[in-house]
């Protein structure tokens, strides 16, 4: 080790204070680097190798019912490799021990194992034995949640009838990576689970003998990106059999759950490390200036003595180096740690044969060339400055700072009426521009991702808010497997512990307005619904028209659609004849896409005389109703699913609502890190400067908490200033995420950031408090009289 | 603004001589430093001349000069220069580290009278120690020329007498050539020879056959 190497180690160790607040800012953003960038690689590569496992299939087409044989056909179309027919139906599951019926997705697989698109991976037990006809693969996460095992019996209401299945086995699908029923956002293991029966048992209870309602295949890779004209054709020719839906993969709603957090991953593994390294280069920057400016004579000594100007820049090159290099290791430590935590995250969303956590190579050299890089950015400024430095002129003492007037000082009035400490304060941050700079930009940037998180968190609340407590306000919504007449309703409301009872009917139908062309459903409600409420953006209520729909915002905003405009729908019921109708209100909503109408309105529609597709339920809030009426439930054949709000609200709570506060939690404290040494960087590298200036405050009779006051003033005007810029910085980043994360699936709404300010601006003041105790407990240790005594 | 120009040094014409002991006189501003910076390759003057043997210094790149500094030229500062964080050895290994044939750190040190010292940093040493390590440093380089900045101007007495009967030794027992510049009329009564320079001019030289012993001297 060269003694100049052993010069740098000394001062690395003894600038502990700035060596910490530079390498915490620095290591947080290589973290978030590294923690996004394996996290991602996880996420992917699960994926990929799921996908392939299972053969996930490219494109899904729903219709009512079609025999095989005008199925097979498919497979001649251009670009279909290869085409799965498949029964699917809704079931709710009754479990002796579960008060509520359960819902189940019911699914066909070949008799016999044999490899088919959207296969399973099996968990536990086993595949169909020729034993039994009524053998069932379950899904593992409902079979773990309700301790389900293979070897037991388990009960569905199929087609109207109770059957008994005997469970040889638990497995998971790729096509159920994120299982989420219809219009939730969170999956819901402990109350939807997947069910695989035999084909030749399926065709049996659904009376699908030789036919199927669910057409899986999947497409050559060259026309996989653009599976339209596919999915036309298969649409056409299916077209006889009451075509639902045809759903492409990047529609298929587990897999645009797991791609959009893939995408998110990488969107923010680029934006968090910009801020925090771009912050970090420019507080090292202003450590380097000062710390060239510190050792003036002995660059100038080193000059003298003979080393050449490579070597001197090179050794001062060298402290950002070991900054970057620090903060690198610990960066990337922090990073994978974070990323194991996200991974397990991940776990209890996204249901994989395998999710580890791995260490990645590639990842880990980009952040530590990233985290070195940036460094050197951050130092080659001071740095460069030791190249200017002519021995002679450095080792002369250094000329006078520039001291004389301000700008401000012309403003006689108000500059005569300020203390000494204020005009000092002002005069330090004026004449330090760059310093102030940095100081400002930590702050805004700090401010910005405080802000965001905050807003993140309110958005959340006003969207279960919205949705659950506005928008939908039954206690238990009923889906009927086919539409019932007015008799329903009226045993609906007779059912026990039962308050009140509406009808909706629901009805899949594609919306074209031109050459825009989305599929769809349309809810009819009662025209004075009172549990489900359209509202607009301001929480008012809509009306349901007598003629005409309720749409969307977002939904109107794909189809080009304004408010009085016209749009023709294609219903899949009925008759099947399109009608040209108008939108009479643009309702909005943050999940899903939905269209209201009056029912009676749409059951003419569609020339049926009064129908319902379910019911919603008010019950009475006592444990004992909810009990009994449950107990009914699970008697009613005719019940495809059945969803209790608390426990929708309950799930997306314990889901998304506490990973999120983690989340925020993290964005919080690592804001509190760029706060934190920013502000502690600048005042202790100002203390350093003025230490006799301190020292001679201290014995003109100043205490050491008015001096520090000095500095506190100038650190809270600074962050305060750079705070205030941050904050519609912030506002616009979350409106920016808010138009990111705009889909039909979900959306955020943005909520007023005002009341959120005030808190960023307080939390930020908090942790420049923080730092200030530092620097406040470094002048209490400071050994005046030698500072007095040093010539330089 | 604009700068003002100032002439540090006029018509200045000097030899020194091989092993001599020369003391440069003069008050501040007299142009003193600039002259020692010309001779140790700090500084470049505007027109004239500086030769170091038969190499000219002024046609010099920044990087000879840098090489010149670092083969032939020791300097000793009046605050010392010493690197705060390294101790009196590492001090000297400064210096060693760049050189070609450089004396033994040790060795170094025990020319000063410091040996024991050696693991101590600045900080825990006197003016004088101080000092005496710089001298060490310079001399570890083994150059021909020794310069030295007002050495014995920031120390009091008695310590600067101990410091200038090194220098008178350094010249006498290890046969190198020395240039010290001082304000302080009395010490130059050690050197072989003295220049007197007064605002950038000589003014006045002067031969000492027989150089008063430092030990000898008073201010």
């Amino acid at each position: 080790m060269s003694v100049l190497d052993r010069k740098l180690a000394r001062e690395l160790r003894t600038s502990g204070g700035l060596l910490t607040a530079i390498t915490s800012i620095m290591a947080v953003g290589v973290g978030c680097y590294v923690a996004l960038g394996f996290a991602y690689q996880n996420l992917s590569i699960a994926k990929r190798e799921y996908y392939a496992r299972c053969r996930m299939a490219d494109f899904a087409v729903e219709v009512k019912k079609a025999p095989l044989a005008e199925i097979v056909p498919l497979a001649e179309i251009p670009g279909v490799v290869e085409i799965r027919p498949r029964i699917q139906f809704f079931a709710t599951v009754d479990l002796p021990r579960v008060e509520e019926p359960l819902n189940g997705i019911v699914l066909s697989l070949p008799d016999r194992r044999q490899p088919v698109i959207n296969d399973v991976v099996l968990r536990r037990g086993g595949y169909f034995t020729d034993v039994r006809d009524n053998e069932v693969i379950v899904n593992d996460s409902f079979a773990k949640r309700q301790g389900l095992y293979p070897g037991q019996w388990v009960h569905l209401l199929l087609n109207n009838r109770r059957q008994e299945l005997f469970i040889v086995g638990t497995a998971v699908s790729s096509e159920f990576t994120y299982l989420v029923g219809p219009g939730a956002i969170t999956p819901d293991p402990e109350h939807l689970g997947v069910f695989y029966l035999k084909r030749s048992f399926a065709e049996d209870v659904f009376d699908f003998d030789g036919a199927a309602n669910q057409v899986l295949g999947r497409l050559a890779p060259n026309v996989r990106d653009r599976p339209e004209e596919v999915l036309r054709r298969a649409e056409l020719h299916l077209e006889p059999y009451g075509v639902f839906t045809s759903v492409p993969l990047s529609e298929q709603p587990s897999n645009r759950f797991l791609s959009n957090e893939i995408e998110g991953l990488e969107a923010f593994g680029f934006i968090n490390p910009a801020i925090f390294l771009s912050v970090a280069a420019l507080v090292l920057n202003v450590l380097m200036t000062r710390l060239t400016e510190q050792q003036r004579v002995v660059v100038g000594t080193l000059k003298a003595l003979g080393y050449l100007d490579r070597q001197v820049f090179a050794h001062f090159l060298k402290f950002g180096l070991c900054v970057g290099l620090l903060s690198g290791v610990l960066g990337t430590a922090m990073g994978y740690w974070l990323s194991d935590a996200m991974t397990a995250m991940y776990r209890k969303f996204f249901e994989f044969p395998t999710l580890d956590t791995r260490f990645y190579l590639d990842t880990f050299v980009q952040g530590m060339v990233i985290s070195l890089v940036c460094s050197l950015l951050g130092s080659v400024h001071g740095a460069r400055a030791v190249l200017k430095l002519e021995p002679a002129e450095a080792m002369r003492p250094k000329p006078p700072t520039r001291g004389g007037a301000i700008w401000l000082e012309r403003f006689r009035g108000f500059w005569g009426r300020l203390s000494f400490g204020s005009r000092m304060t002002l005069r330090n941050i004026v004449r330090h521009r760059f310093r102030t700079a940095a100081g400002m930009f930590a702050a805004a940037m700090g401010a910005s991702l405080l802000v965001n998180a905050l807003m993140l968190v309110d958005e959340t609340h006003r969207m279960i808010d919205f949705q659950f407590n506005q928008v939908q306000r039954s206690d238990v919504d009923l889906a009927f497997k086919d539409e019932q007449g007015l008799a329903a309703l009226d045993e609906a409301r007779r059912l026990p512990g039962v308050d009140y009872a509406e009808p909706v009917f629901d009805v899949a139908c594609t919306f074209v307005n031109g050459s825009h062309v989305r599929k769809g459903g349309i809810t009819g409600l009662d025209p004075n619904a009172r549990l489900t409420i359209p509202r607009d953006a301001e929480g008012r209520r809509l009306r349901i028209p007598s003629a005409g729909l309720t749409m969307n915002r977002k939904l109107a905003e794909l189809l080009h659609l304004e408010h009085g405009d016209l749009v023709t729908i294609h219903p899949v019921k009925g008759l099947r004849e399109p009608h040209c109708v108008p939108v009479a209100e643009i309702n909005d909503a943050y999940l899903g896409l939905a269209v209201y109408a009056d029912i009676h309105y749409l059951s003419r529609l569609v020339h049926e005389e009064w129908a319902v597709s379910g019911v919603q339920l008010a019950v009475n809030p006592n444990r004992e109703a909810h009990r009994d009426l449950y107990r009914e439930l699970k008697r009613l054949p005719a019940l495809q699913a059945v969803t209790a709000r608390a426990d929708t609200i309950a799930n997306v709570v314990d889901t998304l609502v506490k990973n999120q506060q983690v989340f925020i939690f993290l964005l919080v404290m690592f804001a509190g890190v760029i706060f934190f040494g920013s502000v502690l960087n600048s005042s202790l590298i100002g203390l350093a400067e003025r230490e006799r200036e301190v020292a001679t405050l201290l014995v003109l009779g100043y205490t050491e908490r008015q001096v520090g006051g000095l500095f506190l003033r100038e650190s809270l005007l600074v962050n305060t200033f750079g705070t205030l810029f941050g904050l519609p910085l912030g506002y616009g980043l979350n409106v920016a995420i808010s138009i990111a994360y705009d889909t039909d699936l979900f959306r955020i709404p943005v909520v007023d950031p005002k009341i959120i300010w005030l808190e960023s601006l307080a939390l930020g003041t908090l942790f420049a408090l923080g730092a200030h105790a530092i620097v406040e407990r470094t002048i209490w240790r400071m050994n005046w009289l030698e500072a007095l005594k040093t010539k330089e | 603004m604009g700068e003002v120009e100032v002439t540090a040094l006029r018509d200045v014409s000097l030899d020194v001589r091989d092993g001599e002991l020369l003391a440069m006189l003069g008050p501040s501003g007299s142009g003193k430093s600039t002259l020692l910076n010309l001779i140790g390759g700090l500084d470049q003057p505007t027109s004239g001349k500086v030769y170091f043997r038969d190499r000219d210094l002024t046609r010099l790149s920044r990087a000879e000069l840098t090489l010149y500094r670092r083969d032939a030229v020791g300097f000793v500062f009046q605050f010392y220069n010493l690197v705060p964080n390294l101790t009196a050895r590492e001090n000297v290994l400064v210096s060693t580290e760049i050189s070609r044939d450089p004396l033994d750190v040790d060795e170094a040190l025990r020319l000063v009278g410091l040996e024991e010292r050696a693991d101590h940093f600045p900080a825990q040493m006197s003016g004088g120690e101080q000092q005496r390590v710089a001298i060490a440093r310079a001399l570890a380089k083994k150059p021909e020329l020794l310069l030295c900045d007002e050495p014995t101007g920031a120390l009091d007495f008695e310590t600067g007498k101990r410091i200038l009967r090194l220098l008178v030794d350094v010249k006498q027992k290890l046969g190198k050539t020395v240039l010290i510049i001082t304000h302080n009329s009395a010490i130059a009564a050690i050197a072989d020879r003295v220049i007197r320079l007064r605002s950038g001019e000589v003014v006045e030289t002067t031969e000492h056959p027989a150089p008063t012993p430092p030990e000898e001297i008073i201010w």
